[in-house]
């Protein structure tokens, strides 16, 4: 083929020189080839698509085999191209030779479009449960339907496959049977409530491989039967929460015990990687099914072994079970045992097992070991790998900050870290190691002490210069009696560093030097002029932000007595979520299948994240923390800015911030470094103000938190009014009440433009304490794209807080977006899931159609898809001049006079929405004037899914339904709100994976 | 699922690239990959070793994609892992999510090297280079659309062998199939 030595240029050259000039079928064939290579090789070809498509139409074998080779390899599934390819695809699909078939099922198996999905797919299951087709076809169907249902569900209808899928199973052909394992894990992670028939046949298979009775030759591996078929089984089986029928039970577990027990390490690699494979599957399963207590130890101890024997693989695979262990049985207890074994694993040669190791020591730290933990991990970190080194620290800052049994380890730990990987520690890790500081009043000196030790040393890194530099700045005077502290020589001392640092840093040092100066009493004159005389010196600075601190120190220093207050101690920093926690909750990103382990693990509420503020507190004080909100009043001129003072359970004091509780890393840096050399402490006075102000009426809020007796927490609080009848009424209309209860009244003013959407949540509260813990979140539909801004933690007393919500519609459907709201009143935690009017008719916009514009329309289209009839039923009665008014409310533009028949009404519509644009909608309704209850509806638009949802939602909203009281409303209900016990844990809210497992 | 199968020489020049679930990534993004699995290989051969049963005896065969990349690293193999065998100075990846059983990825890895090995009779660097339909077609008939597709490399090699009979005979229009029994 193509001599490795031809230069990637010179290909492109010859190759589009070749695409212009005629070429023959053999030619074309080769120069695809040649493309896919350049492609491989990392260059990006974006010619020669079209030559690639067309060869699938290629009569000949080989020539059709390199298009559709070559096709599934350069396009992706949005690609045009592949549409001209659509009806060549099909017609091998559905043709006799079994050769193409299985060519295209590759095909759309690899590339799994949308246009695909819908033209194959009932194709492709007609194939996978034909008796007729050889197993060589029907296992590609299978994996090809799987791909389709992957990327496409709503498309591929996959109803009543329950039983087809069961069929299946009875497969005797090991290949077959492996495909529709894989797609039925599938199936089964999506809705397993309907796959119940096909456990019991899973668990048959494993029964007959676990036995290796009836496995054909080719299909042992080293001696084990079809390994692959085993670990697929077994994964399918996570998915089903639970197996009732004690006997399937009882024989599952025969099975896992047997593997369990019978696995041992071989000489063989191969034998080894494909015994354990099932072993691990297994342990995975008892995991999940929550065996015995005994079996549960059995498999921890298992592990134990695993993380200390010879074979690699299997060393790394004990660690990182052992990590997802973690996450989901109370097994900590045991794991921790192993503890010396995992530290020892820090040190093994190969550098995935010592990443696999960090993980683990990570997860299973806690208050108990995190002090023996978090020192091996700053011993380790001078002898890691640079590669690590970066999360190494992140991790143990991490740790550190969350489990610290108190706050000057704390601070200990981060400036070790400093000190041993300056390098690797990211800004975040200082800038939290000062709020804490500045945060604790105890803190103050030992930090500064510290921070002065370190300076002591010959080479320190620059981090270190800037945090010891802050410290020492603001609270060095506490140390001014000891010996070598005072103000002159930590100058010295600090002044020493200046010409090795960068101009990131200087800025940071002329404040110091400003706070030394401020704190220079009595008045050193030596040392005031050498101060002055670097001020001086900067005044003339490149760097803009130097010029400027030296400037305005200097003129400041000038000001004498006013000095003193302007540059009076930083104010504390308002509480907030770690940005390092948060970086490493939003890292823990998921994959596109989510793991059955995982989806559960989120289920329980794991420990492993502990929040920032529930720190153990142990001899000291704990922080000074609290929510902090800003409340953005709908109207200005009576709520004017309603800053208050919340009164916490545990007395400490708070501070209100003007900004949402998480504020992304950037701000840090503005609050460290931006009000040092321009505000001063001017933010503290209105804060204690307010303090008194509100004192009063916390007082009282206290009180009545500490006498609530317990038994309310139980209760459960009612919502005022019907909630699917508010968002019935919501439907037609662009604002009102969403939802009321005694404590909280949610209104909704929504704007329409196009496929876009404005919605603003009023969260008001009506009492005389403040709402806590307010979590809001939305779940949205596959077809609409919904970002919710920040909600406040905390709804001040009578205040009420706005809350922007931004949708955006992707494509036609009737389901509806749910709002899951949570706050907290005393010992009340109510949690209501609302939906959400935010349904297909707000996506419509009336439009006027003239007969002209209407009948060719009409008639262009014909027939299904885009146009269908239905004759609705159960219709309930009412004149017709009603009806037209429900559809204009429905923003159905009713057009007189369009139809001749006056008992007829035709409408017509916009709808919009990303896939389909603007798109125009027709409607004819035919009533009949003897029959009230029923007509007959057609409907037609240009896309299939438009017409089909059109005429299921206009289909809702004239058959009555009769809303007895407590009538199941259609899906997603809203769930009646209830009061959990206060004691639950708040969720990782910002988890998507919690969101998942608090719907199922 | 499985992402994407990489072969690559001792060089880590690429020799075959698949990937499922989006297509090649381009730049800066891709020869961090390729690097990051050389280096991964490179550990994973240990010390000029020549065959899959000779490699360093105490390193695994694993590699967090992540790793690779540095974890603030925003990429679109986000939480797979890699798994590296090297077999007569070739070198294959798998790169797989966490829906897959990481042994059963090095397992399925021995099926593909040990059907390119019965196709090729003793399979090295040139065969790939110069067959490379042949290797795409035999990877076909083992993944599918980033599932595991036939286990048995027997199967596989069956059916390759009737495809290059009919690449042979390209003649007639529309090619008869005599030997083709799926199994």
């Amino acid at each position: 083929m193509i001599s490795i030595c031809y230069s990637p240029l010179y290909l492109f050259e010859l190759l589009l020189s070749e695409f212009v000039s005629g070429l023959t079928p053999y030619e074309k064939k080769k120069y695809v080839w040649k493309m896919l290579y350049i492609y491989m090789l990392g260059y990006d070809v974006d010619f020669g698509h079209m030559e690639a498509v067309s060869l699938i139409s290629a009569p000949k074998y080989p020539e059709k085999q390199v298009g559709y080779i070559v096709t599934s390899c350069l396009l992706n599934e949005n690609h045009d191209f592949l549409r001209l390819a659509i009806n060549t695809v099909r017609n091998d699909i559905i043709g006799r030779n079994e050769t193409f078939q299985c060519l295209a099922l590759t095909l759309v198996g690899n590339i799994g479009g949308r246009e695909f999905a819908e033209s194959l797919a009932p194709d492709v299951q007609k194939l996978l449960i034909s008796s007729s087709c050889r197993p060589l076809v029907r296992k590609k169907a299978a994996l090809c339907l799987l791909r389709l249902y992957r990327k496409n569900p709503d498309v591929v209808n996959v109803d009543g496959w329950s039983d087809r899928m069961a069929q299946l199973l009875d497969e005797r052909d090991l290949g077959v049977l492996t495909s529709s394992m894989s797609l039925l894990v599938a199936l089964v992670s999506n809705n397993h409530e309907a796959y119940w028939s096909c456990l019991p046949k899973c668990v048959k298979i494993l029964e007959r491989l676990a036995r290796n009775q009836d496995v054909p030759q080719e299909y042992t591996y080293y001696g084990i039967p079809s390994p692959w078929l085993q670990v697929k089984t077994m994964r399918a089986l996570q998915y089903f929460p639970t197996v009732e029928d004690p006997n399937t039970r009882r024989s599952l577990f025969e099975v896992l015990q047997r593997i369990l027990m019978g696995t041992d390490v071989v000489k063989n690699v191969n034998k080894n990687n494909a015994s354990h494979a099932v072993l691990f599957e297994a342990l995975a399963l008892v995991m999940h099914l929550d065996a015995e207590k005994e079996m549960m130890s059995q498999c921890v101890a298992l592990l134990g072994k695993f993380i200390a024997v010879r074979e690699p693989n299997i060393r790394y695979l004990g660690l990182e079970n052992m990590t997802r262990m973690l996450m989901v049985t109370d097994v900590q207890d045991i794991i921790k045992r192993h503890q010396a074994q995992i530290i020892t694993s820090l040190k093994d040669p190969d550098i995935s097992i010592r990443r696999r190791a960090l993980d683990l020591l990570y997860g299973m730290c806690d208050v108990s070991n995190a002090k023996d933990i978090v020192e091996e991990l700053l011993q380790y970190l001078s002898s890691a790998d640079f590669a690590m080194r970066e999360e190494l620290s992140l991790k143990a800052a991490i740790l550190a900050e969350k489990f610290a049994p108190d706050l000057s380890w704390y601070v200990d730990v981060i400036l070790q870290l400093i000190d041993k990987a300056g390098d690797f520690v990211s800004d975040d890790i200082w800038f939290r190691v000062v709020q804490f500081v500045t945060n604790n009043e105890d803190l103050q000196s030992y930090a500064a002490l510290k921070a002065r030790e370190y300076l002591d040393k010959p080479a320190i890194h620059e981090t270190m210069v800037k945090v010891s530099a802050y410290i020492l700045g603001e609270y060095s005077h506490l140390l001014a009696r000891r010996p070598g502290c005072s103000p002159k020589e930590i100058f010295h001392i600090i002044h020493e560093k200046l010409p090795t640092v960068s101009t990131s840093t200087i800025p940071i040092l002329l404040s110091t030097y400003a706070k030394i100066l401020m704190h220079n009493q009595p008045p050193d004159q030596e040392l005031q002029k050498q101060i002055l005389a670097i001020f001086n010196k900067y005044e003339s600075c490149i760097d803009a932000e130097i010029q400027q601190r030296a400037v305005e120190y200097h003129a400041l220093s000038m000001k004498g007595a006013a000095l003193m207050d302007i540059l009076a101690e930083m104010p504390k920093f308002p509480e907030r979520q770690s940005s390092l926690i948060k970086k490493a909750e939003e890292s823990e990103a998921d994959t596109a299948e989510q793991s059955a382990i995982k989806l559960r693990a989120q289920q329980h509420t794991s420990n492993a994240l502990v929040l920032t503020d529930q720190r153990p507190a142990n001899g000291t004080p704990p922080v000074s923390q609290l929510g902090l909100v800003k409340v953005p009043s709908m109207t200005n001129t009576d709520q004017s800015t309603a800053e208050q003072e919340l009164p916490h359970l545990n007395g400490a004091l708070t501070v209100v911030d003007p900004q949402p509780p998480s504020t992304p890393s950037p701000d840090l840096l503005g609050d460290l470094l931006g009000p040092l050399a321009i505000e001063g402490p001017s933010g503290t006075a209105p804060q204690s103000d307010l303090g008194v102000a509100s004192g009063l009426d916390g007082g009282v809020v206290a009180g009545a938190l500490a006498i609530a007796p317990v038994e309310e927490q139980t209760n459960t609080v009612q919502p005022i009014g019907d909630i699917a009848e508010r968002f019935h009424a919501l439907c037609m209309k662009d604002s009102g009440v969403l939802y009321e209860d005694p404590y909280i009244q949610i209104g909704i003013k929504a704007e329409w433009r196009a496929h876009h959407g404005r919605v603003v949540l009023f969260l008001g509260n009506k009492n005389t304490a403040p709402l806590f813990s307010v979590q809001a979140l939305i779940l949205p539909p596959s077809h609409l794209k919904m970002e919710l801004s920040l909600v406040p933690e905390t709804i001040p007393p009578r205040a009420q807080v706005q809350c922007p919500l931004e949708v955006v519609n992707l494509k036609p459907s009737r389901d509806v977006a749910v709002l899951d709201f949570l706050y907290k009143f005393g010992t009340h935690v109510v949690n209501v899931r609302l939906r959400l009017p935010a349904v297909l008719n707000k996506f419509l916009q009336p439009i006027t159609v003239s007969p002209d514009e209407f009948f060719p329309q009409w008639r262009s289209l014909s027939g299904p898809p885009l146009k269908l009839q239905e004759v609705v039923r159960g219709v309930r009665p009412m004149p017709l001049a009603e009806m037209a008014n429900l559809f204009n409310s429905l923003h159905l533009m009713v057009c007189p006079g369009l139809d001749p028949n006056a008992n007829n009404l035709v409408a017509s519509t916009t709808f919009y929405s990303e896939s389909t644009r603007a798109m125009l909608c027709l409607i004819r309704i035919e009533t009949d004037p003897a029959d009230r209850t029923q007509l007959r509806m057609t409907v037609a638009s240009g896309d299939p899914t438009l017409t089909f949802e059109l005429k299921e939602f206009i289909k809702e909203q004239l058959v009555f339904i009769p809303v007895p009281p407590r009538a199941p409303a259609p899906a997603p209900t809203p769930v009646p709100p209830q009061a959990l016990p206060p004691t639950s844990p708040p969720t990782a809210i910002s988890d998507p994976g919690a969101l998942l497992a608090g719907l199922l | 699922m499985i992402r994407g199968v990489i072969i690559m020489n001792d060089q880590g020049k690429p020799r075959l690239i698949r990937f499922y679930e989006f297509q090649l990534i381009f730049g800066c993004c891709w020869s961090i990959l390729i690097r990051g699995l050389r280096l991964a290989c490179g550990e994973a051969a240990g010390a000029g070793s020549k065959h899959l049963q000779n490699r360093a005896e105490n390193v695994s065969n694993f590699v967090k994609v992540d790793s690779l990349f540095g974890p603030s690293y925003d990429h679109q193999l986000a939480g797979c892992a890699a798994c590296v065998q090297n077999f007569c100075n070739i070198y294959f990846v798998f790169i797989f999510d966490n829906s897959e059983n990481e042994l059963a990825m090095l397992d399925l890895m021995q099926v593909f090297v040990e059907t390119l090995d019965k196709c090729f009779s003793n399979v090295c660097e040139l065969d790939i280079v110069f067959n490379f339909n042949k290797v795409h077609t035999i990877l076909d008939e083992i993944i599918l659309g980033g599932q595991v597709l036939e286990t048995s490399s027997s199967d596989v090699v069956m059916a390759v062998e009737d495809i290059s009979k009919l690449e042979k005979n390209s003649n007639s229009i529309i090619p008869s199939i005599p030997g083709w029994q799926g199994r």
